[in-house]
């Protein structure tokens, strides 16, 4: 995936010594890992998750799977690459155990068109958070951290066509919520 | 005039192009409000990539680290009961196939010894409950250093078990009595601790 190779030597200078430690079992090793991935991590786990409380919990629970499988990491791909496709995989798990009600569906499926919605001009990090717990995911993971439909689907157990129609109706709602829609 | 949907604006700013997008290219070529909702869509995702890191608010290290070095505890156990058992599995087996007077070696006898003082080690090591105690940072850092240490003589213990009996019994001997000398070292320091505090 582009830019995370860049991503390793900017978070964590001297990486590949770091993981040779850290493979055999140097706290100190695993603990550098911590502190270098901790914010990345952190950040996609609160934007894919509805509380910092659940983005914590993933934050945890990703850093326990990095350092039980730290001997399985290949260096063929990079490896923060590594440490986000963990950190994707245990966020989205999180959703599934949640299972958060979709509320902005509901509300349009119940209310139909909201008509203040054009007039309510949110700002983007309101508008994020008011998607769907799928649909942001979706935006996430595609528009921001670049994986492909393709990618998505196989983690999110789901089909390349499910994350393109997540990702259109998530942007139309963006567009409507953040006040951006043009009389054609 | 019908314009393009937003499944097609995004699929235009994929890298691999699908059937149907030449066609879509060709009309937002042609078509200024399409142009325009295609680079409204352009700002907004820099806008989402452009969005403030958020960090964490509490540090959660701690509580990784607490988790393996659990984890780390309860594998040890597992290994050095699993060693111990393979080892004297063939310590039995080279009594019974290679002397018939049942007599184990000088080194074998050793090996046996060894074991056993590390199995009994483990079981008061586990009476003291060491993962749900708190110690300062002294103390649990000279444990760790300990525990890391014995975690690397159970790998070499997995490795020995391989070697042709020769050099194996003299390895394995070498490597139990260290696995003692570090398990008493970490007893000592929990035991210690908790006399200290009356614990």
């Amino acid at each position: 995936m582009n830019g995370t190779r860049v991503m390793d030597s900017y978070l964590l200078a001297n990486a590949e010594s770091v993981v040779a430690r850290a493979r055999d079992g140097d706290e100190a090793a695993l603990e550098e890992l911590y502190r270098a991935f901790e914010g990345p991590v952190y950040n996609l786990a609160r934007r894919i998750c509805r509380t910092t409380e659940d983005a914590e919990d993933v934050l945890q629970e990703t850093f326990f799977e990095v350092c039980r499988s730290i001997g399985r990491y290949r260096e063929e791909g990079s490896l923060w690459g590594w440490v986000r496709s963990i950190a994707a995989s245990k966020a989205l798990m999180r959703l599934r155990r949640n299972k958060y009600r979709d509320t902005d569906e509901l509300q349009d499926e119940v209310m139909g068109h909201r008509r203040e919605d054009t007039a309510l001009r949110m700002d983007l990090e309101a508008a994020l958070e008011r998607l769907s717990e799928t649909a942001r995911a979706v935006v996430w993971l595609h528009d921001v951290e670049g994986y492909t439909h393709d990618e998505i689907a196989g983690m999110m157990s789901r089909t390349p066509s499910f994350s393109k129609s997540q990702l259109a109706r998530a942007h139309q709602r963006l567009r409507r919520w953040l006040g951006e829609e043009v009389e054609a | 005039m019908t314009h393009l949907s937003m499944e097609a604006l995004l699929s235009l700013r994929e890298a691999g192009r699908e059937p149907g997008d030449a066609a879509a290219q060709e009309h937002l070529e042609a078509c200024p409000a399409c142009r325009a909702e295609h680079e409204r869509l352009h700002q907004r995702v820099a806008r989402l990539k452009a969005l403030p890191a958020l960090r964490p608010t509490r540090d959660r290290w701690p509580q990784v680290a607490a988790r393996v070095r659990a984890e780390r505890r309860a594998r040890r156990l597992r290994v050095g009961g699993l060693i111990g058992l393979a080892a004297a599995a063939s310590i039995a087996l080279g009594v019974l196939v290679g002397r018939p007077g049942g007599q184990l070696r000088v080194g074998e006898q050793e090996i046996s010894q060894a074991m056993a003082r590390s199995q009994a080690l483990e079981r008061a090591l586990s009476q003291y409950h060491p993962e749900d105690r708190v110690l300062d940072g002294r103390t649990a850092g000279i444990a760790q250093e300990l525990e890391d240490r014995i975690a690397r003589v159970d790998r070499e213990l997995e490795v020995a078990e391989m070697l042709e009996r020769q050099s194996r019994d003299a390895q394995l001997l070498r490597l139990w009595r260290e696995r003692v000398g570090l398990l008493d070292a970490l007893v000592d320091v929990h035991v210690t601790r908790a006399s200290n505090v009356g614990l």
